[in-house]
């Protein structure tokens, strides 16, 4: 479904966004090999013979048929997924035509785009590009947007193998203060109203998430719809990096399990929070999904607007090239008449989905009896997502020191918060033999230029978390909260 | 705000054995490479692994019982075919299975496979891979990290190496997709004029010395080069060659980016029957193959480039760079901020296929040297259809290509009515024929004819330097790159037309 004011070139009265390229960006230039590809298949010879290109015929690929098992997801489904170079399936790797592109030789990454965004997403004007994983499209689109001298916004706390990667090439970040509900619009506000009066702002981008990590927050439709609104009036791009969408809890189960494929499909996507895709009218969200599979045949499609989409797929195609053909074809097949469908994915989904909520439910519990217990933490109960936030009472230790003094750096630490946990996360690896990610390592660095000075509390004061995953057996769960309890007692009692 | 675990004895057993190389090579990194940081959280899961029986919670991908491929089967040719690719192209062979498993016994468990790992790439893989490269190159002291590709190898290679205003040398026709794509980096490129041997070393020797930082910037430290089937003059570098261009990159601290995907697909070369029979196929082929420059980097400043796209096929999206340890870390830490460590259903698929199950190393070697006589068979065919309809003409001659796809096609414009060498130059220095201009009216002709084949203009990189030697290059672009690696049919009708589209264009 395409919104009202959209054209069949995907054009719309979106705005003109082209000033948020970076340098990088708006110089690269199309692969001329590709450019080429794209003259053959406009001439209106029909019989062409080519002898341009460079890759080895289809009849030496030194494979003929590719087999996959899989779970059933029907009870009558054979759970064997087939793929073959020279006979019918939903993407043969031999070419139907001598120029059409197949995933098996080289091909742009622009003719990569499978249907499965428009049935689950509905994009009003988006395009789909496929990336290797979210990690890579996300980098993709940090280089797309930014350069030396930037400042881009996200979570206070945030994924620091993402957030790393653009520092060598001079982006700065900018962190967002959050709460339980996740990134506080008043706050964004805030930061860019005093960022306004001390420099101006070029091009910034914003990173929003479901089942956040490792907060686990989820932005309420009211936040998002707020968060929306100042990105308009500030002009800023939004990234929406969304690889725990799927995995949504606590949803109500309704009372009629659809038998007819197109309405469960629909039933699926009302059960799961709307997007800022789906509001996006002015074009500046770029989406990040994953289709949460191993991580390596990972399907990760990446929707942006015309200009981004080109961008991008030219930026593939002078790089990483499209993603490998065994994972298109798993995909491909899965998707298509012979595996699971559309429809049996979603039942696929689905059920992954209430297995994770089981492991989250298993932890709380296991928490509440071995932890919380003791008095020294608790933890959130995440709406989406693979992890917990476990918060610490540090002020309850004995070495627990609180600065009385007032004036100086709004964010120099006042308590030895961060010494602490670091004790404790040592502690924990080395003596008790369970591993949690210290909050520590995804705080993003306070800068006292954005921060408001009246009554804020620095972050270093507030990072008291441990991340921990339920995505791990029962045994593991079980075990690692017994230790984290016992560890805790111990740190404590110091 | 990160921490980062300390070191010990016990963790860099954990690591991949990364020694001191004695020559220093920071200089060659990028600033952006300098400035990079490592991920923290593999820090942190590295340290998490040292200890047994330590219960990590700190991960954040999804636990193998929740994959939904429990096993992967390819149906591959089997390799005890004498010939095999002639086999399984007839259909007439044996096929085998060789299969990836979750929860059975292989040479690589798809739960190694499919989790998150370091961006080199799964150890096993490596190591074949590397045994691979000892056994045909005998590298002195190298590693191997996996790559998609060398388009992902070779760009990855270029913001590692390239600041803003760098520049590098290249081939005076090279493969251009990948030189555009370092142009947005702020990289220039320098031409190294060719000849029918490829690269000329003297040419480049002239370069570097000539060279003024004061009015040119920093002097090169990067040479690209695509040394066997040259894309796209077809090429390839003698031996001589190589060790000159060693001498001069060795002289001037130069990086030597050895971009090599055609390495495997050799003619003309005489291996020995009998060295097959007592020492299998791998040392037969090792001792007739070209010398690569990294089989001569004692000193540490090749980086070579390895795929599996024209020996399997280009959607592998797989290859191995070989370099230095310490060029070889910060790549990886560049794949790991990046496009992250190749995807797993490739590395079971190659861990498979040269593992004792599948064809192993030398069953491989075997495919390979099937593959170069296909191929080789295909060359031949290009070059008897070639002299019967077109050299015949005198219009156009072609050199017999050592290696690889391509065949450089000469245009020999000369004999057209309308050629011209006294062209006023638009710029200075600039072309003084329409060589241009005829090779895109000749390029449109044979698409109307119903053929096409690259026009030398999309490779040529222009001299902007204003020292260049000789004639422009638009007055060099007479050629045109065609590949011999499609049906029998394809080359003979696609000849056919090119003949009869030529002697249309020259005489009439």
């Amino acid at each position: 479904m395409e919104g009202p004011q959209t054209d069949n070139h995907g054009t719309s009265n979106a705005i003109d966004l082209s000033h948020h390229l970076s340098g990088e960006a708006r110089d690269r230039v199309a692969n001329p090999l590709k450019d080429i590809l794209r003259v053959i298949s406009e001439c209106p010879v029909a019989d062409l013979i080519s002898m341009a290109n460079g890759d080895p015929h289809h009849s030496l690929y030194p494979f003929r048929q590719i087999m996959y098992e899989v779970p059933s997801v029907q009870d009558a489904s054979d759970p064997m997924i087939h793929s073959y170079k020279d006979q019918e399936c939903a993407l043969s790797y031999s070419r139907r035509l001598p120029i059409l592109p197949c995933c098996w030789t080289y091909n742009s990454a622009e003719t990569c785009s499978p249907d499965f965004t428009k049935l689950i997403f509905a994009p009003p004007n988006h395009h789909v590009l496929l990336t290797l994983g979210n990690s890579d499209g996300i980098t993709k689109v940090y280089r797309l947007l930014g350069e030396k001298g930037d400042h881009f916004l996200t979570d206070e706390f945030s994924f620091p193998s993402m957030t790393n990667s653009p520092l060598a090439y001079g982006v700065k970040w900018v962190g967002i203060k959050m709460d339980s509900g996740g990134i506080i619009p008043e706050e964004l506000e805030k930061v860019l109203v005093k960022w306004e009066r001390a420099h101006r702002i070029n091009k910034v981008g914003c990173i929003i998430r479901v089942g956040q990590n490792p907060t686990g927050s989820t932005l309420s439709v009211d936040r998002r719809k707020k968060i929306y609104a100042i990105a308009q009036k500030w002009d800023l791009i939004i990234i929406e990096d969304d690889p725990y969408y799927f995995l949504q809890y606590d949803i109500p189960q309704t009372s009629r399990t659809s038998a007819d494929p197109d309405e469960f499909i629909q039933d699926f996507r009302s059960t799961l929070i709307p997007t800022f895709l789906s509001m996006d009218v002015d074009g500046r969200v770029l989406r990040i999904d994953t289709l949460c599979l191993p991580p390596e045949c990972d399907w990760v499609g990446l929707q942006a607007i015309k200009l981004f989409h080109q961008k991008l797929a030219d930026y593939t195609d002078s790089s990483t090239q499209p993603p490998h053909a065994f994972g298109q074809m798993f995909v491909t097949e899965m998707l298509g008449e012979h595996g699971w469908k559309v429809e049996g994915f979603s039942r696929w989904l689905k059920s992954l989905r209430l297995d994770y909520q089981r492991r989250r439910d298993f932890l709380l519990d296991v928490f509440q009896r071995e932890v919380e217990s003791t008095g020294y933490a608790s933890v959130n109960c995440p709406e989406a997502g693979m992890f917990v936030w476990i918060e610490v009472f540090f002020e309850r230790h004995p070495r627990f020191v609180r600065e009385q003094y007032s004036g100086g750096s709004p964010v120099v630490a006042q308590t030895n918060t961060e010494h602490l946990l670091k004790e404790l996360f040592e502690r924990l690896m080395n003596t008790q033999g369970v591993v949690f990610i210290p909050s520590s390592t995804f705080a993003i660095p306070e800068n006292p230029l954005w921060v408001a000075s009246d009554g804020h509390v620095p972050l270093r004061d507030r990072t008291r978390f441990l991340r921990a995953t339920f995505g791990g057996t029962e045994e593991i769960i079980e075990k690692g909260m017994i230790r984290l309890g016992k560890g805790l007692r111990e740190f404590f009692q110091d | 705000m990160v921490f980062l675990p300390s070191t010990t004895s016990a963790t860099s057993t954990v690591d991949t054995g990364l020694k001191r190389s004695h020559v220093d090579f920071s200089r060659h990194l990028s600033s952006e490479a300098r400035a990079r940081l490592p991920n923290p959280i593999k820090s942190i899961w590295k340290a998490a692994q040292v200890k047994a029986g330590t219960i990590n919670m700190g991960n954040g991908d999804p636990h193998h019982t929740l994959y939904p491929i429990s096993e992967m089967n390819f149906v591959v040719p089997s390799i005890d075919e004498h010939d095999p690719v002639q086999s399984w192209r007839s259909g007439t062979g044996e096929q085998n299975i060789i299969a990836s498993y979750k929860d059975d016994p292989c040479a690589l468990s798809l739960r190694t496979a499919f989790a998150y790992g370091a961006g080199a790439g799964l150890q096993h893989v490596r190591d074949a891979l590397a045994d691979l490269n000892d056994r045909i190159h005998s590298p002195p002291n190298h590693t191997v990290s996996l790559s998609l590709g060398n388009a992902d190898a070779l760009t990855k290679c270029f913001r590692l190496l390239g600041d803003r205003g760098n520049s590098f040398l290249c081939e005076e026709f090279t493969f251009s997709a990948m030189t555009n794509a370092a142009l947005p980096l702020g990289i220039e490129w320098v031409p190294v004029r060719m000849d029918k041997g490829g690269l000329v070393p003297s040419d480049l020797e002239r370069i570097l010395s000539n060279w003024n930082e004061v009015t040119q910037g920093k002097r090169p430290h990067v040479l690209y080069t695509i040394p066997c089937s040259q894309n796209p003059t077809g090429s390839t570098l003698s031996l001589e060659r190589r060790q000159q261009i060693y001498q001069i990159a060795h002289d001037w601290d130069i990086i030597i980016l050895e971009d090599d995907p055609y390495f495997f697909l050799q003619y003309d070369l005489g291996v020995d029957q009998s060295t097959i029979r007592q020492y299998g196929y791998t040392r037969a082929m090792a001792e007739v193959l070209p010398r690569s420059f990294l089989s001569m980097d004692y000193d540490g400043r090749v980086m070579r480039l390895d795929s599996f796209s024209k020996i399997v096929a280009p959607g592998m999206r797989l290859g191995w760079v070989t370099s230095n340890n310490f060029l070889a870390e910060k790549l990886d830490m560049l794949t790991d901020s990046s496009s992250q460590h190749p995807h797993g259903m490739g590395q079971a698929f190659v861990a498979e296929l040269l593992g004792s199950d599948g064809w192993g190393v030398d069953g491989f070697m075997k495919w390979i040297s099937s593959l170069c006589n296909e191929y080789q068979r295909r060359r031949d065919l290009f070059m008897d259809v070639f002299r019967q309809k077109v050299a015949v003409s005198g219009f156009a001659t072609a050199e017999v290509p050592q290696s690889g796809m391509f065949v450089w096609i000469k245009i020999n414009l000369e004999h057209h009515a309308r050629f011209s060498t006294s062209q006023t130059p638009t710029v200075p220095g600039g072309p003084t024929t329409n060589t241009a201009d005829l090779m895109d009216e000749l390029f449109r002709k044979l698409l109307d004819c119903g053929l096409v084949m690259m026009p030398a203009s999309t490779f040529a990189i222009v001299d902007r330097t204003g020292r260049t030697t000789g004639n422009h290059i638009g007055d060099r672009l007479n050629f045109f790159r065609a590949t011999f690696v499609g049906t029998d049919e394809t080359i003979r009708d696609g000849l056919t037309i090119f003949g009869r589209a030529l002697e249309e264009f020259f005489c009439f």
